[in-house]
């Protein structure tokens, strides 16, 4: 991974400001989603570190409280289910609805007057965000702005890093090393908000692989609006996420002498879950070579073609029919949090899907398979959410790791536009070198392949310099002197 | 004089230093008790004396 950072170290660092820069202008216009946004990691890691010691204690008393008010809101929500499905068709218009909101008037006259003080010199717009943030809401500091610019331009100043460093390396080291501390620590913990999420080092070796499908799939879903004040609200675009099986709802009975199925839903847990029977003979009727009718208060299905077999396979089709809900998503939990109001946290993850769902909010929802944000939402999602599992898995730990650190690894990962893991398979199959893929793994094979189709290789890298013994293209290594002109030498002095 | 990167710096004054260890006179005046070559580099270097710089690539 080193190796290619260090080849191209101009183009990446430019590569990198620009890349710092999308971020930010994300932030710019759906002012408000974001800056939540960035709180939210912590908020639940708090919650999380302080339920970790303090809960086990509670835990015991706290939870049935928190089941009690969970039925009571499960009764009220059965009231709301009727109206809901009037407002479905207004909202699906709304929902598409772009947040630009556009930048305050006051915000834009001090971004001017930054810039201005700038003049030639550069701030990344990050910073300059940052600056305007605080500015504004502490209205002495507006007299202090050029100060202020000083200082931030000279700290900036000492981060940047001189062209040639070894900065894959660098980084490489500075996530390993950590790393190595966290394998003696833990391996699985369990926990957020019930749901068991791989922690640790098992789900840094995860994101680094890009596994199509984490071991542990989740989901945070943010409400709209009245969604995430309203629990009867929540309860319902739980109820349209959270899978429901026909077998979980209802009593299915064959009936063997005549040959038919009867299906005995359970009234209460139908009405908890929001279906009616016309729902339940729909979903039946998908079922082929069936035939579905409603009688009094179950379901009858009888076969075109009875037979005893049959019998037996629709019955078996029938217990894992889904009736409701969204494919992927097993368990639903609804916590109201401190700021955001209620919050639906999945155990299973189905991004295409559940940013569908009506007073699901698409800016803020978020899940923890990387590869799905990627296919959703680009390939720059998947970079920032690379970044940020990364990071949190880390800072969990109490490891203190340079985001700039993970930065490049998740570019390297995602540069191509594709996730490429980090690897075998992903980022060192794809190197250019022969003799770079040769150092990594499978040597014989490589050089083999090489030697075949006649492959040159253009000494480029670290490792391939090192095999040959020569200086390597990085750092001092990448220097070349030449004699000074005689003119210049003497108007300098 | 232009802003080198620290590892241009460090190229610079190793080849001077070398010329100099080498018998290279002085471009500068040296005071007596610097007799050390990467010292004496150094100096040349702050007074931008050495008449090598980076090739531009």
């Amino acid at each position: 991974m080193a190796k290619k950072t260090t080849a191209s170290k101009k183009d990446k660092k430019t590569a990198e400001k620009k890349k710092i820069k999308k971020p930010v202008i994300k932030e710019e216009k759906p002012k408000k989603t974001p800056v939540k946004k960035t709180k939210e990691p912590k908020t639940i890691s708090k919650t999380t570190d302080a339920k970790k010691t303090k809960k086990i204690k509670k835990e015991t008393a706290k939870k049935p409280v928190k089941k009690e008010t969970k039925k009571e809101e499960k009764a009220k929500k059965i009231k709301r289910k009727k109206t809901k499905k009037e407002e479905k068709p207004v909202e699906i218009t709304i929902v598409p609805k772009p947040k630009t909101v556009e930048e305050p008037k006051g915000h834009k006259e001090l971004r001017e007057e930054i810039l201005k003080i700038l003049k030639d010199e550069y701030l990344p717009l990050s910073i300059i965000d940052d600056i305007i943030l605080i500015v504004i809401k502490e209205k002495g500091l507006k007299k202090k702005l050029k100060e202020i610019i000083k200082k931030s331009l000279e700290s900036y100043k000492k981060t940047l890093i001189d062209p040639s460093e070894a900065c894959g390396i660098v980084g490489a080291q500075s996530i390993g090393e950590p790393g190595t501390q966290m394998t003696m620590r833990t391996f699985h913990y369990a926990g957020v908000a019930e749901i068991n999420v791989t922690l640790g080092l098992p789900r840094l070796i995860e994101i680094v692989d890009a596994r199509s499908i984490p071991s542990t799939p989740m989901m945070n879903i943010y409400l709209r609006d009245e969604y995430c004040l309203n629990p009867d609200l929540a309860k319902e675009v739980a109820n349209q996420i959270e899978i429901t099986l026909l077998n979980d709802i209802s009593d299915i009975s064959a009936d063997l002498t005549n040959l038919v199925i009867f299906i005995d839903p359970d009234k209460k847990s139908i009405e908890k879950k929001g279906i009616d029977m016309e729902d339940l003979l729909d979903a039946v009727k998908k079922i082929r070579k069936t035939d579905a009718k409603i009688e009094k208060n179950r379901v009858k299905i009888s076969l075109d073609d009875p037979s005893y077999k049959k019998l037996l396979e629709v019955t078996e089709t029938l217990k894992g029919l889904k009736v409701k809900g969204i494919d992927g998503i097993k368990r639903i939990i609804i916590r109201k949090e401190p700021d955001e109001g209620y919050v639906i946290y999945s155990e299973g993850s189905n991004l295409e899907k559940v940013l569908e769902i009506v007073g699901v909010d698409p800016y803020r929802t978020t899940t923890n398979d990387i590869q799905s944000v990627g296919r959703v939402l680009g390939i720059e999602a998947a970079r920032n959410m690379i970044i940020q599992e990364a990071y949190n898995t880390l800072s969990e730990q109490g490891l203190n790791v340079d985001r700039r650190h993970i930065m490049i690894v998740a570019d390297v990962m995602t540069s191509g536009g594709t996730i490429k893991a980090i690897g075998r398979h992903g980022v060192s199959k794809e190197k250019e070198s022969v003799l770079s893929r040769a150092a990594f793994e499978i040597t014989v094979a490589h050089l083999l392949q090489a030697a075949r189709r006649g492959e040159v290789d253009h000494l480029g890298g670290v490792a391939e310099n090192i095999i040959v013994g020569q200086p390597v293209n990085l750092g001092t290594g990448a220097v070349e002197l030449v004699m000074k002109r005689t003119s210049g030498k003497k108007k300098k002095k | 004089m232009k802003k080198y990167t620290r590892f241009e710096k460090a190229r610079i004054i190793g080849a001077r230093a070398l010329q100099i260890s080498m018998g290279a006179p002085s471009l500068i005046k040296i005071p007596k008790d610097v007799i050390f070559p990467i010292d004496i580099a150094m100096l040349e270097f702050n007074e931008d004396a050495i008449p090598i710089t980076v090739k531009n690539s």
